[in-house]
């Protein structure tokens, strides 16, 4: 589904962010990017949604993620911001959902039954005629999932979804994480929620990709966590 | 500076609607050329911004009242005049809709008065002539004096402009009885004061952008290509507008020439055309109760003479420039002091 | 409370009334909108000595505050500033106009004592028909009728987006004004030393946020068109209720109500 081949990329000359990076992931798998602040995972999410142009071949479905194919690559991929408030640009949630599938030019009823369909399906029906800037931190990440949902995308990507998110909260994204079926790709720094939703982990430093491999068994590898400047997480860390 | 629905009559505020849409329409064209779908999103949240930094209390240094930042020409800076002139209309539109800020009415005159002003001849006649230009030499000192002197040049002509827009939009709509003269002697200086607060202001952000993002201002990165204009063309181009703007508004006073406020109206425009390039030391607040008496005294003693030596004689006419500099001053000082005063009474009870 | 927080709460109770139901907020926003202009033209033509004969206009917002279940008092507590300020261009009058135009009794009234209760009560009438505009139509809803009426697009998307951010932004300051004071007890305002970074910095940080909700724009396709909240078609009723305000206004503009009231009692 997600390719990248000897992918490299570069703000300034010189300063290399990413480094001949190399992986894939296949249709349906939840993955983890996970990696000190820093270490490019963001730049690799700019660079799979062609807000950034590198060296090296990255493929989506098959396509080269490239600025003739934007329309197309876009249309397979879903992006939850880490601020939801950069996401959420619409005055009330409804017209936020709207947004994206009336601009890849779906009828107004189709939109209106997806718009209800992933509410109820997240349980946000309340939310639907809400005012953006009214409606808690919670109940907007949660609202800014269902903007991307309501786009059916074949693939979810999320930056810091459980951030600044209330236990509770935090419980209730990751288990929608879980329930999602689409292609996930995950960064955080929340290592929990990512052995909560992920089935594999790929550990990024200083522009490398460091490790790659099943989520149970990375994270439960303190000195490689603690290498790269990250520690087990608590549910693994066996302390009382 | 928000004008209410009752102030103006339907004919006055049906005009001002053209006028500002006419401007409008031809921004959005211009805009629209250009990359207009990219600008879209900077321009809500600079918009935004202003709004909420419209509400920022600034402490003036040694009068214990607070200022304000206007934003017209901040968004001309930041923006450039078209994408800037929208904005602007857009904090007005929702700050008479949510906040019963101005009115629907009278949103033409509004736009008219804050957002063209500010950013059309801000930008255009004040804004990129002075910051092109190589006015105080090269290097990034002389860049931060031109951005100063731009910007607090900026905000106190276009709010002038804007204060006596008010009174001739009032007057015209035969709302008030004040007579015009007496209308703009009470607006001008006020707006003089105001103008200059919000030009320091409107410095100090442009400035801190300066330093860090210089990028993001309009025509600063532009020296590199040579552009440059000399310091004969900014001189040439503000000797102008204060040529416009004084001559227009002598003219408008002749038409109705009675008395004090006359005389009053006279000297308060000259003493702004002379005020123009040294409001800084104008504004120096510390002796501020010494300046207010000394003014006062001024005005006692020399009005009476000027109302009834007419204006035929050039010395008088000096004179009362003078005279007027100082009062606008001394105005201007106790405008502060009352702001100040009032607004502790405020939060006192 | 600091005055951005006030603004918030002002804006979300704006939002709230607007929210509610009512025969009023089912109407559709464009003939709201109309009958509002509309309301608000006639009321400022009056004759400034015509305070009479504009009395009767108050009728439509008393209504319309009956039908839609607004609070007057949210009103008037919204006007407390704006309102001395349209008052005291009108205070003037009485000094200037002095002839006196009726007597009442032993009590003379002057021409600019009328004129300045005629600015007065023009002030109250079209800020509480704006009030009341606003309090009964949803912003978007709003947009989606100057849309209607060929307002151009870039405008009305600009002021939708601008809506929203004015919450997100105001917010932030609010929280920077309150950090602010937190360190600087005492201080009234923002202290000269900080007068460019402190809304510099918030400017600074809004350029890449800005860049960052392009992007979230882009990434669900973006193209130019902002599509908005489908608003019902305009009705009958709709027109019914625009045809009947006008021509009601109209009707008050041209026969004087209260004279004719008044003359069934006094001869």
């Amino acid at each position: 589904m997600i390719k990248f081949q000897n992918v490299s990329f570069a703000y300034e000359k010189g300063r290399p962010v990413l480094r001949d990076l190399s992986f894939s992931i296949a249709r349906g798998e939840a993955v983890g990017l996970i990696g000190a602040n820093g270490a490019g995972k963001s730049t690799v999410m700019k660079l799979l949604l062609g807000l950034l142009f590198g060296e090296g071949r990255i493929l989506v479905d098959g396509t080269e993620v490239s600025k003739a194919n934007l329309a197309v690559i876009r249309r397979k991929l879903g992006f939850v911001l880490q601020n939801s408030d950069n996401q959420m640009f619409m005055p009330t949630v409804y017209e936020d959902m709207i947004f994206g599938p009336l601009n890849y030019g779906l009828s107004r009823e189709e939109t209106e039954r997806r718009v209800d369909a992933v509410l109820a399906r997240l349980g946000l029906t309340e939310l639907k005629h809400r005012y953006n800037h009214k409606i808690s931190g919670g109940e907007k990440r949660m609202a800014a999932i269902a903007t991307v949902l309501a786009m059916e995308p074949e693939a979810i990507l999320m930056d810091e979804p459980s951030s600044a998110l209330d236990p509770c909260n935090r419980r209730i994204v990751i288990n929608t994480i879980r329930d999602l079926t689409q292609t996930k790709l995950i960064t955080s720094h929340d290592l929990d929620m990512i052995l909560d939703t992920c089935t594999r982990v790929l550990l990024l430093s200083g522009g490398r990709l460091v490790a790659d491999g099943p989520a149970e068994e990375i994270l439960r590898d303190r000195a490689l966590l603690e290498a790269n400047r990250m520690e087990l997480p608590l549910s693994l860390a066996g302390r009382r | 500076m928000h004008m209410a629905d009752a102030l103006l009559s339907p004919a006055v505020a049906a005009t001002m609607y053209v006028a500002s849409g006419a401007v409008a329409g031809v921004s959005i064209h211009k805009l629209k050329k250009d990359d207009e779908p990219r600008k879209l999103p900077v321009m809500a949240v600079t918009a935004a911004l202003v709004f909420a930094g419209q509400m920022i209390n600034y402490t003036i240094p040694g009068t214990g009242s607070s200022g304000h930042m206007c934003g017209g020409m901040l968004l001309s800076a930041l923006l450039g005049p078209q994408a800037g002139f929208l904005s602007m209309i857009v904090i007005l539109a929702i700050q008479c809709l949510f906040f019963a800020d101005g009115g629907l009415l009278a949103l033409g005159a509004n736009v008219w008065n804050m957002a063209f002003y500010g950013c059309f001849v801000g930008y255009y006649l004040i804004w990129r002539p002075i910051v092109k230009s190589s006015l105080f030499g090269e290097g990034k000192p002389a860049m931060r004096a031109r951005i100063a002197l731009a910007s607090v040049l900026g905000c106190i002509i276009t709010l002038q402009l804007g204060a006596f827009s008010v009174v001739l939009e009032t007057s015209l709509s035969g709302i008030t009885e004040l007579p015009f003269g007496t209308f703009v002697a009470l607006m001008q200086p006020i707006h003089l004061a105001i103008g200059l607060v919000e030009g320091l202001i409107t410095t100090a952000v442009l400035l801190f952008v300066y330093e860090s993002r210089p990028e993001l201002l309009m025509d600063v990165e532009a020296e590199a290509d040579g552009s440059k204009r000399s310091l004969k063309a900014v001189v040439a181009v503000l000797a102008v507008v204060a040529l416009l703007v004084g001559g227009g508004l002598s003219l408008l006073a002749s038409s109705n020439p009675d008395g004090l406020e006359w005389a009053l109206f006279g000297n308060a425009e000259e003493g702004y055309a002379e005020n123009m390039g040294l409001d800084e030391e104008a504004y120096g607040v510390e002796s501020a109760a010494a300046d207010t008496a000394e003014a006062i005294q001024e005005k006692t003693a020399f009005l009476p003479d000027y109302a009834f030596a007419d204006s035929d004689s050039a010395v008088g006419t000096s004179v009362s420039g003078i005279v007027g500099s100082a009062m606008v001053a001394g105005v201007a000082v106790l405008i502060c002091l009352a702001g100040g005063f009032f607004r502790k009474k405020m939060t006192e009870t | 409370m600091n005055k951005m927080e006030k603004a918030l709460y002002e804006l979300s109770e704006m939002d709230e009334l607007a929210a509610r139901s009512s025969p009023i907020h089912r109407l559709h926003p464009a003939a709201k909108l109309l009958s509002t202009i509309a309301y608000i033209v006639v009321t400022v033509s009056f004759d400034k000595y015509d305070l009479s004969g504009l009395v009767p206009m108050l009728l439509w917002p008393v209504l319309l505050f009956q039908l839609s279940g607004i609070p007057v008092r949210t009103c008037f507590y919204k006007l407390r500033i704006v309102l001395p300020l349209v008052m005291a261009v009108g205070l003037f009058n009485p000094l200037f106009d002095r002839r006196i135009v009726l007597q009442l009794g032993t009590l003379a009234v002057s021409g600019g004592v009328i004129s300045m209760l005629t600015l007065m009560l023009k002030g109250l009438l079209c800020l509480m028909a704006s009030f009341l505009l606003m309090a009964t139509t949803p912003i978007d809803k709003l947009c989606a009728a100057l849309r209607m009426w060929h307002v151009p697009k870039l405008l009305v998307t600009l002021l939708l987006l601008t809506y929203r951010y004015v919450g997100v932004m105001t917010g932030e300051l609010a929280v920077m004004t309150e950090a602010y004071h937190l360190r600087a007890p005492g201080q009234k305002g923002i202290h000269i030393s900080a007068w460019g970074s402190f809304l510099g910095q918030l400017l600074l940080r809004s350029m890449d946020r800005a860049q960052e909700l392009y992007a979230s724009m882009l990434l669900r396709g973006y193209h130019e068109h902002f599509h908005y909240a489908p608003v019902r078609p305009f009705a009958l009723k709709d027109a019914l209720y625009a045809a009947l305000s006008i021509s009601a206004f109209l009707l008050l503009r041209y026969v004087h109500v209260a004279a004719l009231l008044g003359k069934v009692i006094v001869r």
